[in-house]
């Protein structure tokens, strides 16, 4: 069917609202993707509604990836271009305030997306903060979860080539590093397993100041920015 | 009012993607540093798994570098184009996931689990944000719980008709309804509120 003729301009308009919403089954969506490709009025429906719901995107909590994947991305390509990872502290908030009209949509969306789940699990919550006392970043989990939330409060802009990470302080052992901290006002480090388990019989957090991405030795290399006890509800 | 930063970054987003139509290789670094993070972000929530997340991060990237010279900043905001990327190779990959455990196994029942991401906004952020652009929360919120539930699901854990069907435990076709009407009616106040572009 010829999706751009003017007289079927409604049903173009459905399949492009549907294929940029994600929604579409495998066959329709292989289809219309097909046709997008040659048909310019096809691909300018989709473009909009991708536009339109662009806002909604903005407001997806930005993860860092693991280093390994620009890693893979610079051999894939055989280029040798510098780390990518630089100052991120400076940019806190910046997936908001891009477009802090989609984070609202998105969040009313996420109302009714979040409103379904049981009840939340009682958290694990640190705040960290520095040698002034003054509260820097707070982390925080979900007994099960396998994820940190890290939200900065008040952390200082972090100069280019440096980059922070954060330690597990086990009492009587060396730090055991989480990760760096990915860019954001709220990111989300990965860990291996469950947060009680990781964390477990783990008294305090800390903040290190190293070189971008990360301590090269395991250990902390700089100077310890901001710390904190892990407080758990449970 | 949420006009003046996205401009500002997004003709920044721009003109790193027009060096890497040149293949400037520290403004495709650049790139990668400013948008790996919400890229990655959206893949996981749709995909929901790290390996699968990254392997596909890792393909976008390539496919950008490659293809940064079709970018139109006329068309598309940057960080719109390098999202709509992203966001259509996980659908794709989700979808080819479910004919691929259609065809092996036949059994409808053998859906892969639904399992929401367990991170989210604070409410000081919803209130922060709320305030900062009540007129876009006020659209979404014009949609009906139905709609807006199915919509979301839709959109940040990329469910299909069926899968929302399924989920919502809803007829198909109220579901497609509902999507659709949604889709309608967030048109209607986007636009009218001078969003969509």
């Amino acid at each position: 069917m010829n999706l751009a003729r003017p007289d079927r301009r409604e049903r173009l308009e459905q399949l492009a609202a549907q294929y940029a919403l994600g929604s579409l089954p495998a066959r329709v969506r292989a289809r219309l993707a097909k046709v997008a490709r040659r048909d310019p009025p096809v691909a300018q429906a989709i473009a909009e509604w991708e536009q339109r719901l662009a806002s909604l995107a903005a407001a997806v909590p930005g993860v860092a990836p693991p280093p390994r994947v620009w890693t893979r991305i610079v051999a894939r390509l055989g280029l040798a271009p510098p780390a990518p990872i630089a100052s991120w502290w400076d940019r806190v908030s910046i997936w908001r305030s891009l477009t802090a009209a989609g984070f609202a949509a998105a969040l009313a969306l996420g109302v009714a997306l979040y409103s379904q789940r049981p009840v939340a699990e009682p958290p694990l919550v640190a705040v960290l903060a520095g040698p002034d006392g003054k509260p820097a970043l707070i982390a925080s989990a979900a007994r099960r979860d396998a994820f940190l939330l890290v939200k900065s409060v008040g952390a200082a802009p972090v100069d280019p080539g440096k980059a922070l990470e954060l330690w597990m302080l086990p009492q009587g052992q060396p730090p055991r590093s989480l990760g760096v901290l990915p860019a954001g006002a709220v990111v989300r480090l990965p860990l291996a397993a469950p947060s009680d388990a990781v964390l477990a019989g783990i008294p305090a957090l800390a903040v290190s100041l190293e070189p971008a991405g990360g301590s090269p030795t395991g250990l902390p290399t700089g100077p310890v920015l901001y710390s904190g006890a892990i407080e758990r509800m449970y | 009012m949420a006009e003046t930063v996205p401009t500002e970054r997004s003709a920044r987003l721009a003109a790193l993607l027009a060096r890497v139509a040149l293949a400037d290789q520290q403004a495709f670094a650049e790139l990668y540093r400013q948008t790996s993070p919400h890229l990655y972000g959206v893949a996981l929530r749709i995909l929901r798994e790290s390996a699968a997340a990254e392997e596909l991060l890792q393909e976008a990237y390539v496919s950008v570098w490659h293809h940064a010279g079709t970018y139109v900043a006329a068309k598309s905001q940057p960080l719109t184009w390098l999202t709509s990327i992203v966001r259509n190779r996980c659908l794709d990959q989700l979808r080819r996931r479910e004919v691929d455990t259609v065809t092996m196994t036949s059994d409808a029942d053998d859906e892969p689990a639904f399992d929401p991401p367990a991170d989210g906004p604070s409410p000081t952020e919803l209130l922060l944000a709320g305030a900062e652009a009540q007129s876009v929360r006020d659209c979404v919120d014009t949609l009906d719980a139905g709609p807006k539930q199915a919509i979301a699901l839709a959109f940040f854990q990329g469910l299909s008709h069926a899968e929302l069907a399924d989920h919502m435990h809803e007829p198909l076709g109220t579901v497609k309804s509902w999507v659709r009407r949604g889709l309608e009616r967030l048109k209607r106040c986007l636009d009218g509120a001078g969003y969509a572009r």
